[in-house]
């Protein structure tokens, strides 16, 4: 099989109501990503995008953006949900062998569109919409609140993630929420949504984009000297909320068995240096840590009240804040293997862990994480 | 919903609404510069100094240079009807275009068709889409010289442009 190479990226710092256009957000990413790989606009043979029609305001909602990401007159196509999908996607493109060098992209402005009631909109209209107050807030409630009475865990041991995240978060100048004095207690007075999830539980509405370059090995080596390999990846899709057992991340803990079977990875914990996950609420980086194999089911309190998923941990997890400290729907899975790869290639400045080889970085879609993404990255060696 | 099938044996159809409620799309301060040119009467465009393309109305992209498009300039309002639509016999309320009803207006009588054409201006790459005012329909052809056709008052609005006219 061939190779694939992440060879350049770029993110928004991103906020809340961005003063630019979706067209010209994009555009400056997707700008920045091609100058971060040394390439021009006509080296790439396809551009893969995502987003959804729902949060860009527009059916078939790549039309506008063919400029403005490169793709006028390329082999273009768009994938729904995370733009770990994008990702993936360009993966096999670049796999099939019938392109070399693939664009990939992925945002969304929450600003312009609640991305909680664009949630609302992917429930089953037959039984789950007529209940009126479910959405992907009070889903996660309902998660939270079995996780929690099942395992013995508490308010306060959830609003930990929230603490480690969000004061990584100061570090990172790309991030949303930047808080590194917060404490638990903040946490736990910050405004009530549905019992237990609080405003900072759950991650914020964030405008923002996301770009990487990806490369065959032959174009990879001539591009850089620091390619980012894609060692593993997997991808999984569990049943709809209602027929799902919501106490567990079976379909993350598929997605990250295939890829760790497909890096040659037997105990995830000792060989992997650093994880970015996608965590939309608090309780579910603990659920996150079962599911990677991290820990056994419930255990997931235990590694973060060690400290081992801290910055100077065993196995730091979000050094960058995560996705609690900025939430550009449709790009922070992006963005998670944009973060893994500046840490395998050092570029990731005052929240850079020390010698990083391997990382994992993780995407999900749906409510509940009914959909993951899991990519293993490794660095030269 | 004639479309429906009168019998229907193995489907329901449940009935609901699919509000999608308030949205609200970024622009381009662009929007406000072309505007703020119909007020003059005047059809502002965006160049690109890449390609040199001239874009109206402005944008700030160039899609081939994958550059932004930083020069501006304001196009003649003489121009070329490039294609048309001729609608059907349009009734009162009925269609609003460009934020106007025709028929209330007074562009139009009711029962009246409305031509919808594209128009490159004279120095400019792209079409405007807009309403063809005072024409035959027997007369309109690709090719059509025409003229920008403006609101005896301008107002700063999209609706500043009413439409164009046979040159004559
Ligand atoms: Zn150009």
């Amino acid at each position: 099989m061939r190779r694939v190479a992440i060879v350049g990226y770029a993110q928004t710092q991103h906020q809340f109501d961005m003063q630019k256009t979706r067209e010209d957000m994009v555009f400056e990413v997707v700008k920045e990503a091609l100058s971060h790989a040394g390439i021009t606009r006509g080296e790439v043979d396809t551009v893969v995008t995502a987003s959804t029609d729902f949060l860009d305001g527009r059916t078939i909602s790549s039309v506008f953006l063919s400029m403005a990401v490169g793709a006028y007159l390329k082999d273009e196509s768009k994938t729904e949900e995370d733009g770990t999908s994008a990702a993936w996607y360009a993966f096999m493109r670049i796999l099939s062998g019938v392109h070399d060098v693939a664009l990939v992209e992925a945002h969304t402005q929450g600003s312009t569109f609640n991305p909680h009631q664009v949630s609302f909109y992917t429930l089953d209209p037959l039984f789950d919409r007529q209940i009126g107050v479910l959405n992907d807030v009070s889903a996660a409630a309902i998660q939270a609140r079995m996780y929690m009475s099942s395992y013995g865990v508490s308010e306060e041991e959830i609003a930990m993630v929230s603490v480690k995240n969000l004061s990584n978060a100061a570090k990172n100048p790309f991030a949303q929420r930047r808080m590194p004095d917060l404490t638990v207690e903040e946490v736990l007075g910050s405004k009530l949504y549905y019992h237990p999830i609080r405003e900072l539980m759950m991650s914020p509405i964030s405008d923002g984009a996301c770009a990487l370059v990806l490369a065959s090995e032959e174009k990879a080596k001539e591009i850089t000297d620091t390619p980012v390999w894609i060692e593993g990846v997997g991808v999984c899709q569990d049943f709809y909320l209602r027929d799902r057992n919501l106490l567990e991340l079976d379909s993350l803990r598929k997605a990250a068995k295939d890829a760790y079977e497909m890096a040659g990875i037997r105990d995830p914990y000792a060989e992997l240096d650093v994880f970015e996950v996608s965590e939309k609420f608090a309780h579910e980086e603990l659920m996150i840590y079962e599911a990677l194999g991290l820990c056994r089911r419930g255990k997931g309190k235990v590694l973060l009240e060690r400290g081992a998923t801290e910055k100077g941990g065993e196995i730091p997890v979000n050094p960058s804040g995560g996705a609690l400290a900025a939430d550009p729907v449709c790009a922070t899975g992006l963005v998670r293997m944009v973060e893994a790869a500046k840490q395998i290639r050092g570029e990731a400045g005052e929240y850079q862990i020390p010698g990083v080889r391997r990382a994992l970085a993780h995407g999900q879609f749906g409510m509940c994480a009914q959909k993951n993404w899991v990519f293993i990255l490794g660095g030269e060696g | 919903m004639p479309y429906l099938k009168e019998e229907r044996p193995e489907t329901l159809g449940v009935e609901g609404e699919w509000n999608i409620g308030a949205y609200t799309w970024k622009a381009n301060r662009l929007l406000e510069e072309f505007v703020e040119g119909l007020k003059q009467r005047k059809l502002v465009g965006s160049l690109c100094f890449g390609c040199g393309k001239v874009i109206v109305p402005p944008r700030n992209l160039c899609g081939r240079c994958h550059r932004k498009m930083e020069g501006r300039v304001v196009v003649s309002d003489v121009g070329t009807v490039t294609c048309f639509i001729i609608s059907p016999p349009i009734k009162r309320g009925k269609i609003k275009v460009l934020g106007m009803d025709p028929v209330e207006q007074g562009l139009i009588q009711e029962d009246e068709v409305i031509i919808p054409v594209f128009v490159k201006f004279d120095g400019a790459d792209s079409n405007l889409g807009t309403l063809l005012i005072g024409a035959d329909p027997k007369e309109v052809h690709i090719g059509m010289r025409v003229r920008a056709v403006w609101a005896k008052e301008t107002r700063g609005e999209l609706s500043d442009l009413e439409g164009v006219e046979p040159l004559r």
